[in-house]
């Protein structure tokens, strides 16, 4: 098949070039696949495959009315799909659909410039999903394929090669790349100009408001990163690093919930939360997961820093902004790792702790009150029970599985005296299920817990898999004391730096097997190092981090009219820059010229009379004539004048060696003039 | 020459100005006061233009603009900021500056395409007036860069001579232009222009050429016949006028006799090869006389006495020309033949 490589090289001119765009459209749309309708994808495919075959066969364009056909059927299906034209979902599948679409209309340069200016923007629709490295790398070679097609466009003679224009839009794209860091860096950050519609923030994994058995289960294979922490000076132990997520009270056999969550909060038991020891101080980058949850170390007494958001603490220590998280953001708290929590004593509001829905696992509470019967526990106060409660789970033949199969409708007695597994979702409910049986206040607390330090850039990470649920229960004189039940069935799974299973992202399991596991373990932690710079620098910049930029620099109180001021000024002087050099470049001459001119204004100076213009040859007689052949001085600058005449008009030959311009400089410097 | 692109697909550009905004302007407008004080602009500002065979181009004689599609990539990129300021989107910006940057590099570089180029003009061939001549373009840069898509074309006219010029090398264009009056005109302002390599701007230059070019009047299509010799002035035999307007001096060919010398006609009737007899032609005198052209028309005269120089040149006679005021003594060649033409366009 060496017939499709010569029909290629081939093809004429207007078929190359329209192929070549095609392609680079096709990859700008291929990103989209996932997150557009499946008939805009078939329809954007499908169009494309088509308009490459007539410019292969070079076949006539298809006629408007099937354009104005396709777009109103288009325009339906979109309308049918979204619900509306307008928004942002819409307008991406619209946009898609006009690009594809107008490449069947490809007449004139305008229909061209159109297309790459719909291709443009539809390379900003891909950022609505994914602003992850891999995007950017892929949207920058969309970038300079785009440009590659535009210059291509512009060079009218002959069939000049791809190459060629591939390498000026190169060349533009570098030389443009410190245009783009300056703007980048001084752009001020605004606030959006007019609200942002609110769809489209489906489907991104994170922590749940609510628990049901099993959703964590797909979380905790997740291995994809919930937040970055950076840790100043000590690293709490492993052991206690509980990010503290949803707090969940409500129980109705199947689901837990958060305690009236719609209630203002002075309806509900204060927090009353009282830290001791150190402080530890720590910057979080979380992952966008489009909830309103800043996840802090447990507990953070104080607001964390995150500007411009406004943010609570709700009466269950957890740390609320007033909108969803639906970028990158980064904000700085401060933790105490020793703390206390909750009314001392015993308050109303702790009923709702303690209460369980009807007709849900009968064999707990049965058990729950044979416990109580038990002589030995007749007096025992809380933290006996809980420590009895703990024992079973230690030595009664429980397992921490992350396949525990689907549980029956009683969820804790399946646990408790059936199956004997589950991962810590089942095993922190059923244990607060049976606290509550024994009339202990107590709730399930979800969040993270644990992590692990990227070695390359020291930042601890931690995944979606790091999801977990604990207990609190309360104690006369303790307040709300946190219990994991896990760790007593499976003590390595909070306790150490040992996973349960090796990592195997989409990146890592397309290496193991080829390479090493620790090359492999190696390699991901560079992936993950270099995933956070990016997040770090690029997509985390903030106008917070314009204004300390400033400061850095020298700002006294920066505002977002000193970055104006700057930018302005840094164009200014770029500009005056240019202007300057361009006077001198008019100003520059063949260096050939220069030094004859040096040597008739150094002449004229001595008093020879030369008329303008006069080549070196003339100078010398003239020279020569006035000062006579015998004169040495006026004979070196003849024959240096007959030697400048040589460099410009002798060919040079091999045997003879041909004076070189810097010599002719440094003999005209050593010259000793007549006078 | 290439024609410039009209886009990628394979139809033409139908209805559409391949290259907008050339359109030119002529007098029928010249009441309409916006083309009147655009035609004034012009004037002034071509009148400032030196006349020069050679251009080197530098900051002062390249402009620049932005195009249609300059403005249109203008608004892109104000949307593209707007919806990464919606949208929070850094990425965005990011994209939304690197587009930007490598439009200003694409506007120096534009710039730079024309900027540091020599042309010279080729002294221009002669040409009859509503036939189209050609100028011929040297295109000279001694810089390290090749320079791509450089259009040449008469300033005004829509009709581009596209090229590209190798670094350091040379190439020639040759644009046509029509001239509509005889005489001596200098040649047409011309223009360069270049949108590469993004098309968001154009950058041009105007050049004056100062070489003239001679413009002989149209030769008429269809003349009458040449008109009859006169004797030669004070010669012997100056007898001989034959109303036909034929000369008929003639012998018996000769090995070596030039073959336009042969009177085919009578070689028709008579069986044998029969020339010009040399002496003969050379005593009768063909004057092609501005009085004596049949008809009053002034153009029209010497469109015909154009056309009489021409044809009496092709068969080789001596002709002379008589014009109010100048008279050129018979003779024949190429040289001589200029001379008359050259004394037409000016009479």
């Amino acid at each position: 098949m060496n017939f499709l490589p010569a029909r290629l090289s081939n093809l004429p001119r207007d078929s190359r070039d329209t192929l070549f765009l095609l392609m680079v459209i096709g990859w700008v749309i291929l990103p989209q696949v996932g997150n557009l309708p499946l008939w805009c994808s078939l329809l954007a495919g499908g169009v494309l495959w088509w308009r490459g075959w007539l410019a292969w066969t070079a076949r006539p364009l298809p006629s408007r009315w099937w354009l104005a056909t396709l777009l109103v059927l288009t325009m339906g299906a979109t309308l049918l799909t979204h619900g509306t034209l307008l928004g942002r979902d819409a307008g991406v599948t619209l946009i898609v659909v006009l690009l594809t679409l107008k490449t069947l209309e490809l007449r004139a340069r305008r229909d061209a410039f159109v297309v790459f200016f719909l291709s443009f923007f539809t390379m900003l629709t891909n950022f609505f999903f994914s602003q992850s490295l891999l995007t950017a790398a892929a949207m920058l070679i969309a970038l300079l394929g785009l440009l590659t097609a535009l210059v291509n466009t512009h060079m009218p003679v002959g069939k000049p090669p791809l190459m060629q224009a591939a390498k000026t839009a190169g060349w533009m794209a570098l030389l443009g790349a410190p245009i783009m860091a300056v703007l980048f860096v001084l752009f001020p950050r605004l606030a959006p100009l007019w609200g942002i519609p609110g769809d489209g923030m489906t489907g991104r994994s994170g922590l749940s408001a609510n628990m049901q058995v099993g959703t964590i289960a797909s979380l905790a294979l997740d291995d994809s990163i919930a937040m970055r922490v950076r840790f100043e000076g000590q690293r709490p132990r492993q052991s206690d690093l509980y990010f503290r997520g949803p707090v969940l009270s409500t129980f109705d056999g199947r689901e837990w919930r958060p305690l009236r969550s719609g209630f203002p909060s002075r309806m509900q038991l204060p927090a009353e939360l009282q830290t001791t020891g150190p402080a530890i101080r720590y910057q979080v980058t979380l992952e966008p997961n489009n909830r309103p949850w800043l996840l802090v170390l447990d507990a953070a007494a104080t607001r964390p820093v995150l500007p411009g958001f406004d943010m609570v603490m709700t009466p269950d220590l957890q740390w609320m902004a007033d909108r969803p998280i639906a970028d990158i953001v980064r904000y700085s708290a401060q933790s105490h790792v020793e703390f206390r929590h909750g009314p001392m004593r015993p308050a109303a509001g702790l009923q709702d702790f303690i209460d369980l829905p009807p007709g849900f696992n009968p064999r707990t509470l049965a058990f729950a009150a044979e416990l109580r019967r038990d002589p030995r526990y007749a007096t025992a106060k809380t933290p006996e029970l809980v420590d009895a409660v703990m024992d079973r789970l230690r030595t009664g033949g429980y397992g921490y599985t992350l396949d525990p199969g689907v549980y029956g409708q009683n969820t804790a007695d399946e646990f408790w005296f059936d199956r004997k597994e589950g991962f810590c979702e089942h095993i922190a409910s059923s244990f607060v299920i049976l606290m509550r049986a024994l009339d202990i206040p107590a709730r399930i607390v979800t969040g993270y817990q644990g992590g692990e330090v990227n070695a390359v850039d020291g930042f601890w990470i931690v995944r979606q898999r790091d999801a977990h649920a604990w207990a609190e229960v309360w104690v006369a004189g303790q307040g709300w004391v946190r219990v994991d039940p896990t760790s007593a069935v499976s003590p390595s799974r909070t306790g150490s730096f040992q996973r349960l299973q090796a990592p195997q992202g989409a990146f890592t399991s397309a290496l193991i097997g080829v390479v090493s596991p620790a090359f492999a373990l190696n390699l991901r932690a560079m992936w993950d190092a270099m995933n956070n710079g990016w997040n770090q620098w690029v997509l985390n910049y903030t106008q917070g981090k314009q204004l300390d930029l400033l400061k850095n620099i020298g700002f006294e109180s920066p505002g977002w009219e000193d970055l104006g001021y700057l930018l302005i000024g840094i164009i200014v002087a770029v500009s005056l820059l240019g202007a300057a050099w361009t006077l001198w470049e008019r100003s520059r001459h063949d260096p050939w010229l220069r030094l004859l001119e040096q040597a008739a204004r150094r002449l004229q100076k001595s008093g020879l009379k030369l008329p303008p213009n006069s080549g070196p040859r003339q100078m010398a007689r003239l020279l020569l004539d006035c000062y006579g052949p015998t004169d040495v001085q006026a004979r070196a600058v003849h024959d240096w004048l007959l030697r400048l005449e040589q460099f410009r008009y002798a060919p040079a030959s091999a045997d003879q060696q041909a004076p070189r311009l810097v010599t002719l400089q440094r003999e005209l410097n050593q010259i000793s003039w007549p006078q | 020459m290439n024609p410039p692109r009209s886009a990628f697909g394979p139809s033409p550009a139908r209805g559409r100005p391949q290259w907008p905004g050339k359109a030119g302007s002529t007098g029928a407008h010249a009441w309409n006061p916006v083309v009147w004080v655009k035609v004034r602009f012009r004037q002034w500002f071509e009148s400032r233009i030196p006349l020069r065979d050679t251009t080197t181009l530098n900051q002062r004689n390249v402009y620049i603009l932005p195009t249609r599609p300059g403005f249109m990539l203008g608004a892109t990129l104000a949307v593209l900021l707007i919806s990464s300021i919606n949208y929070q989107l850094n990425l965005g910006y990011l994209l939304t500056f690197l587009l930007a940057g490598s439009a200003v590099v694409g506007m120096h570089v534009c710039h730079g395409t024309l900027r540091g180029m020599t042309m010279n003009l080729i002294a221009p061939d002669a040409c009859f007036a509503g036939a189209s001549a050609t100028i011929g373009i040297h295109i000279h840069c001694n810089r390290r860069s090749t320079r791509y898509g450089i259009g040449l074309s008469v300033l005004e006219s829509v009709h581009w001579v596209w090229t590209d010029v190798p670094a350091q090398g040379s190439a020639t264009v040759h644009v046509a232009f029509k001239p509509e009056r005889r005489g001596q005109p200098v040649v047409p302002t011309l223009t360069a222009e270049t949108r590469f390599p993004l098309g968001t701007f154009r950058v041009w230059t105007v050049w004056r050429p100062a070489a003239r070019v001679w413009v002989y009047p149209a030769p008429e299509a269809f003349p009458p016949p040449l008109p009859p010799g006169e004797p030669r002035a004070g010669g012997a035999a100056s007898a001989q006028r034959q109303s036909s307007g034929e000369f008929e001096g003639v012998r018996a060919y000769q090995r070596g006799d030039p073959l336009k010398l042969v009177v085919w006609k009578k070689v028709a009737k008579a069986d044998e090869l029969v020339s010009r007899d040399a002496q003969q032609v050379q005593r009768m005198e063909l004057w092609l006389d501005h009085a004596h052209t049949g008809t009053s028309s002034p153009e029209l005269k010497l469109s015909r006495l154009c056309a009489w120089v021409l044809q009496a040149e092709k068969m080789g006679m001596d002709y002379g020309l008589r014009l109010p005021g100048q008279e050129i003594r018979p003779g024949r060649g190429e040289a001589h033949k200029r001379h008359c033409l050259e004394a037409l366009a000016l009479a």
